[in-house]
């Protein structure tokens, strides 16, 4: 049997694990900003996967519409129903919008947390192990996309941008496993508005988690979550989900909630980008600026 | 013209890969199952066993740098994982008769360890926390089960263009 590693492969094998461990731990690093060459690779790739995801939306446009044909009958039976309510309903917000912007202009306020500029952006690929819930959407830095903008569908909140390059960006679904993913929200349709965070994600159950809520204060379950726009990067008022239990955490201090997400997280197509209007600031959109953390380091 | 063929195969299948994705994940009676679409490492695999291992690790290690800069930014853990398996092919093949079951089945049992070891690195790296038999029920059996239809499907074909490849290099040496 002839043998498997000559002295000369055993150092080159030695020398490659050492080069990869390297890697490994440069890139595990949380980096903000990716390397020039990486994205070259990066746009490059994305190109060629624009080519190929173009004709797979349409192929999945076809079935989705003819999925959604079947269900016509059922689904105008429903809407009928709501017909009514609905003129009603948009009475109100027409006048509720008028009555909020003439109070607005008495005040003099011209800032607010709930406008933003929509960004439009095509998701070309998810990437295929999901051991990660990313996606690559095909608007980049050229367009205005930053980092940690929040991302929507139709339906509600998905996630954030977490890297961009110059023509496509990387965006976290919510439903990351990643302890350091949070965003702030508020509950509504109580007495008051609620604040709280989401964090983290129950795999098994597929919902969020809402914590840091005040333990007397009483949620109930069909509340909606939306975000409240004070972690200062997320504009207010995006749907995020619904309650559907609400507990005590781990410490007994505080409630915790569990949020069925209003989105979709599978088979993604057109998403939004919330550029937000008012300014923003550094980190992430849990209140916690860059510039904060380190007057807290400082002061230690 | 058949010698592109086979990186032309590779870099269709890893661009399909994502998109398959989007589907993931399936829900069935309730359950959410994880699909992963392993395309391009079943036709390194067969490069390895019936064409050429140079080239297979070769083309390995530039898919897999692609595959890390682009989705998990973590570069060396594919361009790492997809040559060592391909190698592992090639050692493996040297002792086993190469027909088109056997060559299936070999390349099913490696797709299988190399979900494994990724599983493994990320729980390491603790990016996931899924216990073993959650992994084991709802991710890895649908996703080898989809591969394997998959490789059902279109395994001949690899074979058959690397059949052609080879033929086309023996009677012109110089190009290959």
């Amino acid at each position: 049997m002839p043998q498997l590693f000559s002295n000369k492969r055993l150092i080159l094998l030695l020398l490659g694990v050492i080069l990869l461990v390297a890697l490994i731990s440069y890139s595990l690093r949380d980096r903000g900003n990716v390397s020039p060459p990486e994205q070259v690779i990066k746009d490059a790739v994305g190109v060629g996967q624009s080519i190929f995801s173009g004709p797979a939306h349409f192929v999945t446009g076809i079935f989705d519409n003819v999925d959604s044909l079947l269900n016509t009958y059922e689904e105008n039976q429903h809407l009928k129903a709501r017909l009514e309510e609905f003129a009603s309903v948009q009475a109100e917000v027409k006048d509720l919008r008028t009555e909020n912007a003439e109070l607005k202009e008495i005040v003099g306020k011209e800032e607010d947390l709930r406008d933003y500029n929509p960004i439009q952006a095509t998701v070309i690929a998810r990437n295929p192990d999901q051991w990660e819930e990313k996606v690559i959407i095909n608007k980049g830095s050229s367009t205005g996309v930053k980092e940690n903008m929040a991302v929507m569908t139709a339906s509600g909140l998905i996630g954030k941008v977490v890297l961009t390059t110059p023509f496509f960006s990387t965006v976290e679904l919510i439903s990351t496993q990643n302890p350091n993913y949070r965003v702030s929200a508020m509950v509504l349709g109580g007495e008051k508005e609620v604040f709280g965070l989401i964090e983290g994600y129950d795999a098994e159950r597929r919902e969020l988690l809402l914590k840091r809520v005040d333990a007397e204060i009483e949620l109930e379950k069909g509340q909606q979550v939306v975000s409240s726009g004070l972690g200062g990067i997320f504009p207010k008022g995006i749907l995020i989900g619904e309650i559907t239990e609400v507990t005590i955490d781990e410490f007994g201090l505080t409630n915790l909630a569990y949020i069925k997400p209003a989105a979709e997280f599978s088979l993604l197509n057109h998403v939004i980008i919330a550029d937000r209007v008012a300014p923003e600031v550094n980190g992430e959109d849990n209140g916690e600026t860059e510039d904060a953390a380190e007057t807290e380091e400082d002061g230690s | 013209m058949i010698r592109f063929w086979i990186p032309l195969i590779g870099l269709a299948l890893f661009f399909m890969e994502p998109i398959f994705g989007l589907f993931s994940p399936l829900q069935l009676d309730g359950g959410f199952y994880y699909i992963v679409p392993r395309f391009l490492i079943m036709f390194l695999i067969f490069i390895a066993v019936y064409y050429d291992l140079k080239h297979a690790i070769y083309y390995g290690l530039f898919f897999g740098l692609l595959y890390d800069v682009f989705f998990i930014d973590i570069i060396g853990l594919y361009s790492f994982l997809y040559p060592a398996i391909c190698l592992a092919a090639g050692y493996i093949v040297k002792s086993i008769h190469r027909h088109l079951v056997v060559t299936t089945v070999l390349t099913l049992v490696l797709t299988a360890l190399f979900e494994f070891i990724l599983y493994q690195f990320f729980r390491f790296i603790s990016l996931v926390s899924m216990p073993l038999d959650v992994f084991l029920n709802t991710r890895l059996l649908p996703t080898m089960i989809a591969n394997s239809l998959f490789l059902l499907m279109l395994g001949w074909v690899f074979k058959l263009v690397i059949d052609a490849r080879l033929i086309e290099r023996e009677k012109n040496p110089r190009l290959s």
